[in-house]
């Protein structure tokens, strides 16, 4: 074992090697902040009474609408039958398991009691209705179910190993589950379309005593700002991968097919943010008697609408216009554009909706999360890096290239 | 015995006079004292300290020079929203509805209560609150020495990782009860009380009691035209205009009235731009 460990090290360019030891040095970090964390409480982040949440629900956010690309992706695959996408499903497939994974374990590091997690399923606050009271419920029981989904569809990556898929019963299980995959990926987009909306949006939106949040069309917006941003953020990681590989593991159409479909949602999602900028602006902030734009004040001040508003704007000249988006350059830039206005209006949510204040005798706060805060947030990404690598390399994530390396040998 | 008619009728509700309150802190001690708040390590960590009732210091404006300089103090807890269901048999404030756990409820006398065995510490209910009136026990509650002789038997003493709030210090409601039984009282709205902060005022600046009762002192406090509820902003309206706007959605419309005659202090507590 130590000495297959070795060999990963050597056979691994210099680059490579420091990625590599940065990685594990992250995740190390992580294991010993999160017990101090997990044992002696949240006394040690920057978070307060009145800064209640903070990177962890911002990680929760990011993660959960870029890993929303996962289920817009097998939809179009699966239930529209878009062929081209199939390269890329693997991968993306893992990107989302890995997302709602750790969404689940920066969830957990936020609640001030992880042992009683399991209250949420215990003691639902279901209300009268079908439909939860609470958003969190919501939360709680969609994100596990789609959890359980992604899980199912990422076994037959798994059983696809070369040496798995030897033994003739694992053939016919994947092959079977793979036709079967079209149900996961209705019940997967069914669900996500509950998830996304409460976790991204609803639950901010439904605040209605607090008017920089009170949207009720806040639920909608994050499902569309997931599908947006979530297809780049697909595209994003295995081009990434590939030129880190130096090998072509999903062809180019596959990319620009998807970052078109991005491009496409993006044009829904800029008319549904303008909706929502004029509708803060010219119903909701009245109604609660403040001026929309005397709320974006302090740290997290307008700059951070202009700016989501200029990615929003870069993602949709670059990514709907043939000509740029089958440039790989500028196509780059486009999905990057996209990935980052979705991780800004997050930002955006969070930082600059904590930071106004309750009463006009306070001021704007600001927050600057603790070396804990910071450690487990980069500890959990660099975490899924590795299981990303991993994946990459002794896994078919890519069946575009394994396809072609098979084709190269037999011409040998 | 059987009582006949033992539906809640009352729904309690509080006054502060502004005018009168001196900012001397008594209620805050009382609060403290009576729900056995905890002394941190450090609690010049203003942010982080665990404590129901806060005296908030306000000032028109920060750099204005005697004369111009006004100055107020406004104690302020949990403000027992009822929502949109003013007067309904079930309240719906801002925090209880968000509970992921079912650790926050209204009850029929309109207090909003809080379970802290069963709170998980998600700080989703805090998230919701307008008025900052729910903490959270960031480092664990300690008591010191002889500091744990004088807690009260009362109130439960809460974990690491939970929300804490003001109840109206229901539980000598609950006390008061009692003893009342054991004289053969039955009639659960036979018993008044008085919470700890208004029973530590000097100057009478709180007065607690039932707001259905018309004859009360702090239902008459609540119909003056002093009072003023904090950030509610849709007290300001006309009666049409509040109808419309409470369609479209819901508004705070706490339990706890402020009263003062300062129109600058009767402005701030709106949002209202400075006059």
């Amino acid at each position: 074992m130590i000495q297959f460990i070795k060999n990963i090290f050597q056979e691994s360019s210099k680059n490579m090697r420091i990625t590599l030891y940065v990685l594990i040095g992250l995740v190390v970090l992580f294991g010993i902040f999160a017990i101090q964390i997990l044992f002696w409480g949240l006394g040690y982040t920057d978070m307060n009474n009145n800064f209640t949440w903070g990177a962890w629900i911002i990680g929760d956010l990011g993660l959960v609408a870029l890993g929303g690309g996962a289920f817009t992706t097998g939809y179009f695959l699966y239930i529209f039958r878009v062929d081209k996408l199939r390269p890329l499903i693997s991968s993306t497939v893992l990107i989302g398991f890995m997302c709602y994974l750790f969404t689940f374990v920066f969830l957990l590091f936020d609640l001030g009691q992880p042992l009683r997690c399991w209250f949420g399923f215990a003691y639902p606050n279901w209300g009268k209705g079908v439909y939860p009271a609470s958003m969190l419920t919501e939360v709680f029981f969609c994100l596990s179910i789609y959890f359980c989904i992604l899980v199912v569809e990422l076994i037959p990556v798994v059983l696809e190993h070369k040496v798995l898929i030897k033994n003739k019963v694992v053939a016919a299980i994947a092959h079977y589950m793979h036709l079967l995959m079209w149900t996961m990926a209705a019940g997967g987009t069914f669900l996500s379309f509950f998830h996304q909306g409460s976790l991204g949006g609803g639950m901010w939106g439904v605040l209605y005593a607090r008017p920089v949040w009170f949207a009720p069309h806040f639920f909608f917006m994050a499902i569309v700002a997931a599908m947006a941003g979530g297809t780049s953020f697909m595209t994003m990681m295995p081009y990434i991968a590939g030129k880190i590989m130096k090998k072509e593991v999903v062809p180019m159409e596959s990319y620009q097919l998807l970052t078109k479909i991005s491009g496409m949602i993006f044009i829904g999602y800029f008319v549904f943010r303008v909706y929502d900028v004029y509708t803060g602006i010219a119903k909701f902030a009245p109604m609660a008697q403040r001026n929309y734009f005397d709320m974006w004040g302090g740290y997290y001040g307008v700059w951070m609408l202009v700016l989501e508003f200029a990615l929003i704007i870069s993602a949709l000249f670059f990514l709907n216009q043939k000509k740029y988006r089958e440039q790989e350059k500028f196509m780059v830039i486009g999905a990057c554009s996209g990935i980052f206005a979705i991780v800004t209006s997050k930002l955006s949510v969070l930082l600059h909706g904590f930071s106004v204040p309750n009463f006009p005798w306070k001021s704007f706060t600001a927050y600057m999360p603790t070396i804990q805060e910071w450690l487990i947030t980069l500890g959990c990404f660099a975490c899924m890096i590795l299981i990303y690598m991993v994946f990459a390399k002794w896994f078919p994530l890519f069946p575009h290239l394994e396809h072609h390396e098979a084709h190269d040998e037999s011409h040998h | 015995m059987i009582v006949k008619d033992s539906a809640m009728k009352r729904k309690w509700g509080m006054a502060i006079d502004l005018d009168k309150c001196t900012g001397c802190g008594a209620c805050s001690i009382a609060c403290n004292q009576e729900n056995n708040m905890p002394i941190f390590e450090d609690d010049s960590d203003v942010p982080k300290r665990v404590a129901f009732l806060e005296l908030m210091k306000v000032t028109n404006d920060r750099d204005a020079k005697f004369p111009d300089v006004k100055t107020a103090f406004l104690p302020k807890m949990c403000q027992q929203c009822e929502g949109n269901a003013v007067g309904k048999h079930k309240a719906d404030p801002p925090c209880v509805s968000v509970c992921p756990a079912v650790a926050t409820d209204v009850g029929d006398d309109g207090v909003v209560s809080q379970i802290w065995s069963r709170c998980i510490g998600c700080r989703y209910c805090q998230t919701a609150c307008p008025y900052e009136a729910r903490v959270f026990n960031w480092w664990k509650p300690e008591y010191e020495g002889s500091f744990k002789n004088s807690l009260s038997t009362d109130v439960s003493v809460a974990s690491r990782g939970t929300i804490v709030k003001c109840t109206f210090c229901s539980h000598i409601w609950k006390r008061e009860r009692d003893k009342a039984t054991a004289n053969g009282i039955l009639d659960i709205n036979a018993v008044l009380y008085t919470p700890a902060c208004a029973s530590a005022c000097p100057t009478g600046a709180i007065i607690f009691g039932d707001l259905n009762d018309p004859e009360s002192e702090v239902s008459k406090l609540a119909k003056s035209d002093r009072a003023v509820r904090l950030v509610n902003t849709v007290d300001d309206e006309t009666p049409e205009k509040q109808k419309a706007l409470m369609s479209k959605k819901q508004y705070a419309n706490p339990k706890v009235y402020y009263l003062t005659s300062q129109k600058w202090l009767r402005d701030m507590m709106r949002f209202k731009k400075n006059s």
